[in-house]
């Protein structure tokens, strides 16, 4: 069974058993491994509820349309809920899921499982301000170093080490600048 | 009560700036209807934020807003945008409408500032005496244009030089420059501006085309690389296509024209202010004014004797439907967009590929245009590969991912922790024929919020379009090899989109009415007094970025305008007005 999901953030649209269950299963496309934080760390989820209760409301239907077809899929292959799940089952019904979106695009619960990816990414690697991205893990994972106003003539050269260069999001941006004024 | 101006200019964009400042600098009083915001520097000092702007489109027109719809051929229901992202529109946000507000397209764009060839300006002509009269595919409607790349060629001048691009012409009155583009169309001045650092991705780029005995060159950009006019330089923030400039280094008319027109007092700019049509006189052979809605809403008749319609080639198209004009059948006729043909590349060294803008690099003309070597899959015209160094945040790297690998788990998150700063991009735009069954009309089902059709399109890529991406592909994966790429893959030759920005001749200038939309200064024949001016004029449609073409012709009927208006006296009264 995935780690429990510790609800730290006040939800703004998922009820805490969807919080769950979109939380272990957003560890499933970015998983978590020793030293190295996933989507979970990221708050992959608090990203995805405060999207739904803003922008993204337009949404709201798809996903609890979603998570119910998922938990019924998922209660008849294994009997129990998603989150219940081993990480290998959990892994098992994310790869059917990816498999049935690229053999049917019609399909909804395929069509689902793009949307929780695409938005697990967006929730991993867009700025923390939105809720994601906690610690900037998703920055560091791969190098990315932010929000920066600009780069020097000197870090546009060949073989500059871009981890070497300090991480900032927008809110540090705003800090920045304000000191400037 | 209704308000008189000389002229009404609608969308205060690329070309509606320009025409706005030149127009009121002459002393005519100008009305500019802008349905989006009158942007302020304020609105976009911190910009760097690639769910805002780039993955959630925020200066861009919402589909919402501007529905777009398409199906690939009449027997198809026409399904709404974004069609292009899948059922529910997730994956691809920026192939849609380009940015609304002043500065219109020119405040999201990569600034590319290419001129267009000579031989672009007689494409039929050329294919036909290099390839035969029966070479071109069945029922293209490839034309020459009425205008030659020597009529234009002082109005590319004065885009270089008002609106301020970068670059290193290779070719000053017949001179070739050692180092940069020898296929550069001949010029009379270089840029006012070098061109700005490049990117670290792009130096394999430049080593590995010439090994091949290419000929790389810096692309031209719409972005100064120095100090320009009081506008500060690039700082290679890397938050740039797709996203507004906090430093006014892009030359969007939203720093350039629109305040120089606002210095005059002529301009009367009034945002969030969307037309709805177009009032003519009874007999419909002369323009009277517009009628627009405020951003409350409420209705308003506003009167000129020309109207001047820059509100994006597929908008110009639509209000004029919705006006009833389109006597010849012609408007929205020879719909062409461009198909990129996207290649991604996982490079040895490390390419940084956040650093600096989209184009802070290189291309090659080797194969552009009429250059198009002889070959087996019966490509007419050529187009130039692009090297594509900076610009690339995370998430549009996840879209740009390897096909191969899962997109889901370990496999994912290995793959984008392993790769993300080795990632070089290459695309071509290739050649895109019009065709009558490309074309866009009125949507009969779908409308707007206020009640008006959407445009639909109805277009598919035809082979000649996906054999252009396969042979630009071949050199594109010939460079690949040679700056030793670990891993590569590109885009299908018909990809899901097709509307990007690039879309064009939707509205064909012509000397002929019973042919044509426009004359060449994008005066509508059927309607004296009113203009439809932009990529909608074009009459054929090469590999390069439409946007140096349409402020070239923005300036070129500036010119006319006020030689004409002028001299009559009609923008007189707007100067005696002020």
């Amino acid at each position: 069974m995935g780690s429990a999901y510790a609800l730290d953030d006040a939800l703004l649209f998922l009820n805490p058993a969807q919080a769950a269950m979109i939380d272990a299963f957003t560890a499933q496309i970015i998983p978590s491994e020793a030293g190295s934080p996933g989507a979970r760390e990221a708050a992959v989820t608090s990203y995805i509820d405060r999207s739904l209760a803003g922008f993204m409301r337009d949404l709201q239907s798809v996903y609890r349309t979603g998570l119910r077809e998922l938990a019924d899929l998922v209660a008849g292959r294994y009997s129990v809920g998603f989150v219940q799940l081993s990480e290998e089952q959990q892994r098992d019904v994310v790869a059917s899921l990816d498999q049935v979106s690229r053999a049917d695009p019609s399909d909804f619960l395929g069509q689902f499982y793009r949307i929780v990816r695409e938005h697990t990414v967006q929730g991993f690697f867009g700025d923390p301000a939105y809720g994601g991205n906690r610690g900037v893990v998703g920055w560091k994972l791969v190098g990315f170093p932010g929000a920066q106003w600009g780069y020097s003539p000197e870090q546009m050269r060949p073989g500059v080490d871009a981890k070497s260069i300090p991480i900032l999001t927008v809110k540090d941006l705003y800090t920045r600048i304000g000191g400037t004024r | 009560m209704t308000d008189r101006y000389d002229a009404i200019i609608v969308g205060m964009g690329s070309a509606g700036g320009i025409l706005a400042e030149q127009l009121t600098k002459a002393g005519a009083k100008v009305l500019g209807l802008e349905k989006g915001p009158d942007y302020t520097q304020d609105d976009f000092e911190i910009k760097h934020d690639e769910l805002r702007y780039y993955q959630r489109g925020a200066i861009v027109a919402g589909v919402n807003v501007d529905p777009v719809t398409w199906r690939p051929d009449e027997n198809a229901r026409a399904r709404v945008l974004p069609w292009s992202a899948g059922a529910l529109g997730i994956d691809e946000p920026l192939y849609g409408l380009p940015s609304i507000g002043t500065g219109g397209g020119t405040l999201h764009w990569g600034c590319a500032a290419y001129r267009f060839r000579e031989a672009d300006f007689r494409m039929k002509s050329a294919i036909a005496e290099r390839f035969g009269e029966q070479a071109l595919p069945e029922g293209s409607t490839v034309a020459d244009w009425p205008i030659s790349y020597d009529d234009l060629e002082p109005y590319y001048e004065m885009v270089e030089h008002e609106q301020g691009i970068s670059g290193r012409a290779g070719n000053v009155r017949g001179v070739l420059a050692e180092g940069t583009n020898p296929f550069d169309p001949p010029r009379r001045n270089d840029y006012p501006m070098p061109p700005i650092t490049q990117g670290p991705g792009d130096v394999p780029f430049v080593e590995a085309t010439k090994r091949l005995g290419m000929h790389p060159f810096r692309q031209p950009l719409a972005l100064n690389s120095v100090e320009y006019k009081g506008r500060s330089a690039c700082v290679n923030c890397g938050f740039c296509h797709g996203f507004p400039c906090h430093v006014k280094a892009k030359s969007t008319t939203q720093v350039t024209s629109v305040p120089e027109a606002k210095a005059t007092g002529n301009l009367d700019l009034r945002s969030q202010s969307r037309v709805l049509r177009i009032n003519r006189s009874a007999d419909g052979r002369e323009v009277r004014g517009v009628t627009y809605v405020d951003a409350h809403d409420v209705p308003h008749d506003v009167e000129a004797p020309i109207v001047i319609l820059t509100a994006y080639a597929l908008e110009n198209v639509r209000l004029m439907l919705v006006s009833g004009i389109n006597a010849n059948g012609e408007v929205g006729q020879h719909f062409m967009t461009h198909n990129f043909g996207w290649f991604t590349s996982i490079l040895p060294e490390a390419t940084n590929p956040f650093i600096g803008t989209f184009n802070a690099s290189s291309a090659i003309d080797d194969f552009t245009s009429e250059r198009v070597p002889d070959n087996d899959l019966g490509v007419l015209w050529g187009s130039p590969i692009i090297s594509v160094t900076g610009d690339l945040q995370p998430i549009e790297a996840y879209h740009n991912m390897d096909p191969r690998v899962p997109k889901f788990g370990l496999d994912l998150k290995h793959w984008m922790r392993d790769n993300y700063l080795h990632m070089h991009r290459m695309y071509s735009q290739t050649t895109n024929f019009p065709y009558r069954r490309h074309y866009c009309d009125l949507d009969p089902v779908v409308k707007d919020r206020w009640g008006q059709p959407a445009l639909r399109i109805t277009h598919d890529w035809e082979d000649h379009d996906a054999d252009s991406v396969t042979l630009m592909g071949r050199y594109k994966e010939l460079i690949a090899r040679e700056m030793g790429a670990k891993s590569y893959w590109t885009d299908s030759p018909r990809p899901p989109y097709h509307l990007s920005t690039h879309d064009v001749g939707v509205h064909r200038m012509g000397e002929d009415p019973a042919t044509s939309v426009t004359d060449i200064y994008g005066e509508v024949h059927e309607c004296r007094g009113l203009y439809a001016i932009g990529g909608g004029q074009f009459v054929s449609y090469g590999g390069y970025n439409p946007n140096q073409t349409i402020q070239a012709l923005a300036y070129f009927s500036s010119e006319q305008l006020l030689s004409q208006h002028g001299a009559l006296g009609t923008f007189r009264r707007g100067v005696n007005a002020t």
